[in-house]
């Protein structure tokens, strides 16, 4: 019991300590007088009678010394004088303490901003109450079952009772479905808004309440409920400035009427992480209505993920392997597995996994991931290059301090504490380049958001730094200030005090030690490294943009619409494509316009299995997928795709004249690989028998429409209007509405976006414009994170190259002083400015070069890595490693001159003397 | 001032500044410390400074308080007195004592 009151006096005293001396003082000095007068009093003198006391007393601040040891918490005491004491260094040498911080902050800041950036794009957790319980079914990218059709839906639904709440929601990214709506009776005009098909229990499933209102509900998802839908909060206060009345208001969507009975929560932004977030939700049940397509009732179109949340205690594996049984019959109907040989064998293979789905569906973690985990590597990069850097500035002032630690090893200070006090000192160090990195986190974050997406502002992506991201920042700079202070710690406190006294200035071989010269080696290493493959992404991204994508890009204009949200029916349609054209063509500046399901790199892609007629059946492992795409006869003029055989598709090929297609290249070598002449043949999509349906009449260049980082697919066109003969109907509907417009220009031509929206508006107020935006920048976007990589990597090189800059000039500058001596003689003996500049400059480059020596075969080593991230560039691209060693020369000799030339105007007879 | 001395002297030299208070009142520091001299006989020579960090312990233990009062001479001093948790304390120090030392006698005895 006595240790707590003990513990509590001590922490009384910690607190007020020099109330406590002062008592103290008070004290001794009473009993000394005390003393005094008693000797006094026995005869002694004066002098006598005080020394007399003095001597009885024993030493005083030996005594003053052993109270506040037993006083105080005295290792916290000899700890806040330590940072003190550091605080006071730092303060007296600006120069290191701005270039450490500095150092440190930008590497330290560099980490905790891409962390920042994968923290929220991949890590994120959906903002529902209890993430961590929800499942998703399928995508562990092993080929498992992602995709369910609303029949495999409802089955899994109505017979796993382990989860809560199984709710489905539409695959596609909402961001390419919008839906067209107006508020009813207002003086409004449609708009078009991203928007979400999702089951009656998906709110339920997220376990949120809403912002006002109510969400969907069950009872909203049945075929003939009044059709209702929940919108954003973020879409409440940009469209309608949060006006309460929206609540329960009639609305307009897609021509039929719809009532929006309630606000989803602010922070909610749906189910997966994007830069653009649904603002619209509607029941699964109104898809066959407002949807592009009845994929509602149509067996095989798989077009809905799976989330849901288990009940606490669930076992998973077991959960896994019943919904996989369950699902088993329903695949016997799915065509790939209907067509006879092999099908049990692809059935078996089927499999389902349950993923966890507390950041919902990781679209953009799949994305993004191999691009964000280069990035750390790089930042990983120039925070060791930074921590080098630290390094050796420490050592460097550490063996400058040489002669002040001798001193007081002499005076009998114990080496522990010396070793104490100066890793205090860096590690105060490191924590405030942590402040610091941490300030140039929050910036860069910010910036890098922005160069990561370009176009969204309501995003749900956040570029504030979480406490994750400020508890690595601080954990890293803790890990390096501990790093970085034992080294020279260590090596200063094994002197010999009379050896560091004695040596001081008098060497004459005053070289920086083995680990000061290899730190800058390393650095230079690094540099390099990071430079060549700065330069090799930036090369990729330039091939990227430039390539011969098959098609032309300037003066071209893609034209997002939604037909089918303006309620045509499909007989209304050809009439409706020749007066769209016929008014498109007569506005000024448009030279052609085409038509297209969807336009190159829109983002969109159908695909679907062919069957050629007249060819084996194909095995199961082989390969018979083709995108594929509507158009107009004009498009492949308008986009400029060559046609190289037979002849292109016709005003003539109507809905009711005979099925034909165009294909491109890369069909005619998947689908034709033996060389027959392919004009004539026919072929179908899904099974076989289809397989006469439509008729090659021409093949055209290959062109890129899906993803400009990608090989060439195959691909086959199909006129507007025509409909496979042996397919049913709720399929083929949704593709005769097109989604593109491609417009060719004469010249730039500012002010056409608004006469197109209007043009387009007088045929039909409901023909809403989603997007308007010129091919190139389309292009641009599809490239966005090939950009944001490439630039950061050269952001971080340069960075990199600056830090190792600083690090060699930091290294050339004190051996210049250590071998102030040196350079001194060799004057006096006769030796010229320029060669005491040449030799400096030697040392230097020495360093440098052989951090290249290191680093270029390194980064070629790595360059295996990074080889996917790369586009038509080799590893070894000679240019970029040219111009790499080159940057790398530059700086080491631009570092050096400056202590070179320094070194050249010692004046020799003081540089001798000042021993 | 060799460390290992000052172990053993912890223990006896608290012990003999409670004993001290207990038989003497309230007392201030250099009056502790010269009781003790001559209660030993001046056979514990003493650097009258090591009775501080002994009071500080015995102080945080809360088995002494201390005031501020004013010495016979008139000079202003500290002034040290049992408090109720250290009277019991001595028994149980004494005790503690009493036995070490019987134990050590018995060994230290020469054997027959």
């Amino acid at each position: 019991m006595d240790w707590i009151r003990i513990l509590l006096s001590r922490c009384a005293a910690f607190i007020h300590p020099q109330k406590l001396d002062a008592d103290l003082d008070e004290e001794l000095l009473a009993h000394i007088e005390l003393a005094t007068e008693e000797n006094r009093m026995r005869g002694m003198p004066e002098e006598e009678a005080r020394t007399a006391a003095l001597r009885s007393f024993g030493g005083v601040t030996q005594t003053r010394e052993r109270y506040r040891a037993e006083r105080g918490l005295s290792f916290l005491e000899s700890l806040v004088g330590d940072l003190r004491y550091a605080a006071r260094q730092l303060r007296k040498h600006p120069g290191f303490t701005v270039t450490a911080l500095l150092t440190l902050g930008l590497g330290i800041g560099a980490n905790a901003a891409i962390f920042t950036l994968i923290h929220a794009t991949l890590l994120q957790d959906l903002p529902v109450p209890h993430p961590e319980e929800l499942m998703r079914a399928g995508d562990d990218h092993r080929g498992g079952i992602s995709w369910f059709s609303t029949q495999m839906y409802d089955q899994l639904r109505k017979n796993t009772p382990e989860f809560q709440e199984l709710a489905a929601m539409q695959a596609s990214s909402p961001d390419n479905s919008w839906l067209t709506l107006h508020r009813q009776g207002a003086a409004e005009l449609p708009h078009g808004e991203v928007s979400e098909w999702v089951s009656g229990n998906y709110f339920a499933m997220m376990g949120i309440t809403p912002a006002a209102g109510r969400l969907l509900q069950p009872a909203d998802d049945i075929a003939g409920a009044p059709m209702v839908a929940v919108m954003s909060d973020a879409m409440w206060q940009r469209e309608y400035a949060r006006d309460p009345t929206i609540v329960g208001s009639a609305f307009v969507i897609n021509t039929h009427p719809v009532t929006i009975v309630g606000i989803a929560p602010k922070q909610f932004y749906g189910d997966r992480i994007t830069p653009y977030p649904t603002d619209l939700f509607v029941p699964l049940a109104t898809e066959p209505l407002l949807g592009e397509s009845d994929y509602t009732h149509h067996p095989t179109m798989q077009w809905l993920y799976i989330l849901g949340r288990v009940k606490p205690g669930v076992a998973l594996v077991p959960l896994q392997a019943k919904m996989r049984a369950e699902l088993v019959p329903l695949l016997h109907q799915l065509p790939y597995y209907s067509d006879a040989p092999g099908r049990e064998e692809r059935i078996q293979r089927i499999r389902l996994s349950l993923t966890p789905g507390h950041s919902g569906i990781a679209v953009m973690a799949r994305d993004m991931a191999a691009g964000l985990h280069l990035l750390m590597w790089i930042s990983g990069f120039v925070l060791l290059i930074a921590c080098a850097n630290i390094a050796n500035l420490v050592l460097a002032r550490g063996l400058a301090r040489d002669g002040e630690i001798s001193v007081r090893v002499a005076l009998g200070a114990a080496r522990t504490r010396i070793v104490r006090q100066m890793l205090t000192e860096s590690v105060l160090l490191s924590c405030m380049g942590g402040v610091v990195g941490v300030a140039i986190a929050y910036l860069v974050s910010a910036m890098m958001l922005r160069l990561a997406f370009p176009h969204a502002e309501f995003s749900p992506i956040r570029a504030t730094p979480s406490p994750q991201v400020l508890g690595f920042a601080f954990g890293v700079s803790l890990l390096t200030g501990l790093l970085f202070g034992m080294a020279p710690a260590w090596a200063t406190s094994h002197a010999q005090p009379a050896h560091a006294l004695r040596r001081s200035n008098r060497t004459s071989s005053g070289h920086a030690s083995l680990l000061q010269r290899s730190l800058v080696v390393l650095q230079t290493g690094l540099s390099v490294i990071l430079l060549i493959g700065a330069g090799l992404l930036a090369r990729s991204l330039i091939n990227l943009q430039h390539q011969n994508f098959g098609f032309e890009v300037e003066h071209r204009v893609v034209v997002r619409l939604n037909a089918q949200n303006a309620g045509y029916t499909t007989e209304q349609l050809q009439p409706l494509y020749d007066r769209m054209r016929a008014r498109m063509l007569s506005l000024p500046g448009v030279t052609k316009a085409g038509m297209a399901l969807y336009a190159p790199l829109d983002g969109d892609d159908w695909g679907s299995d062919v069957v050629v007629e007249g060819q084996p059946q194909p095995g199961p492992n082989e390969n018979v997928r083709s995108s594929w795409d509507r158009v107009s006869p004009e498009l492949f003029d308008a986009i400029g795709q060559h046609l190289v055989r037979g002849r292109n598709i016709l005003a003539t090929d109507t809905a009711h004249s005979p099925g034909v297609a165009v294909v491109n290249r890369a069909f005619v070598k998947r689908f034709f690989p033996r060389g027959e002449d392919p004009i004539g043949q026919r072929f179908g999509m899904g099974a076989r028998k289809s397989a006469a349906d439509w008729q090659i009449v021409g093949v055209v260049e290959n062109a890129k429409y899906q993803y400009p980082n990608e090989e060439q697919q195959p691909m086959f066109f199909l006129p507007l209007l025509q409909r496979a003969k042996s397919d049913d109907e709720s399929m083929e509907v949704s593709t005769f509405y097109i989604g593109s417009i491609i417009l060719v220009t004469a010249g730039p031509t500012p002010g056409l976006e608004h006469q197109v929206r209007q043009a387009l508006g007088e045929i039909n107020p409901n023909l809403n414009v989603n997007n308007y935006e010129t091919l190139e920048a389309q292009i641009s976007d599809r490239l966005n994170q090939e950009k944001l990589v490439a630039r950061l990597t050269l952001l971080f090189g340069l960075l990199a190259l600056a830090l190792a800059s600083v690090g060699l000039y930091g290294l050339t500058a004190y051996t210049v002083a250590q071998r102030g001596s040196e350079i001194g003689i060799r004057m006096a003996l006769g030796a010229e400015r320029g060669d005491i500049v040449r030799m400096v400059l030697q040392g230097a480059m020495l360093q440098a070069g052989l951090g290249l020596l290191i680093g270029v075969p390194v980064a070629l080593l790595c360059g295996r890595y990074m080889q996917s991230q790369l586009f038509e560039v080799t590893r070894g691209d000679p240019e970029v490693l040219t111009a790499a060693i080159a940057a790398l020369a530059l700086a080491a000799c631009a570092a050096a001159i400056l202590p070179a030339k320094r070194a050249a105007t010692i004046d020799a007879a003081k540089a001798l003397r000042s021993e | 001032m060799g460390d290992a001395k000052s172990d053993v002297l912890h223990g006896t030299l608290d012990l003999m500044v409670l004993k001290t208070l207990e038989s003497m009142g309230s007392l201030h520091g250099y009056a502790v410390a010269r009781r003790i001299e001559q209660v030993s006989d001046h056979t514990v020579i003493m650097n009258q400074g090591t009775i501080y960090p002994a009071l500080l312990r015995l102080l945080q233990r809360k088995w002494i308080k201390a005031e501020w009062g004013v010495s016979e001479s008139g000079r202003r001093a500290k002034f040290y007195s049992l408090t109720k948790l250290g009277r019991q304390k001595i028994a149980i120090e004494t005790e503690n004592w009493e036995r070490v030392a019987t134990t050590m006698a018995r060994f230290l005895a020469p054997s027959t």
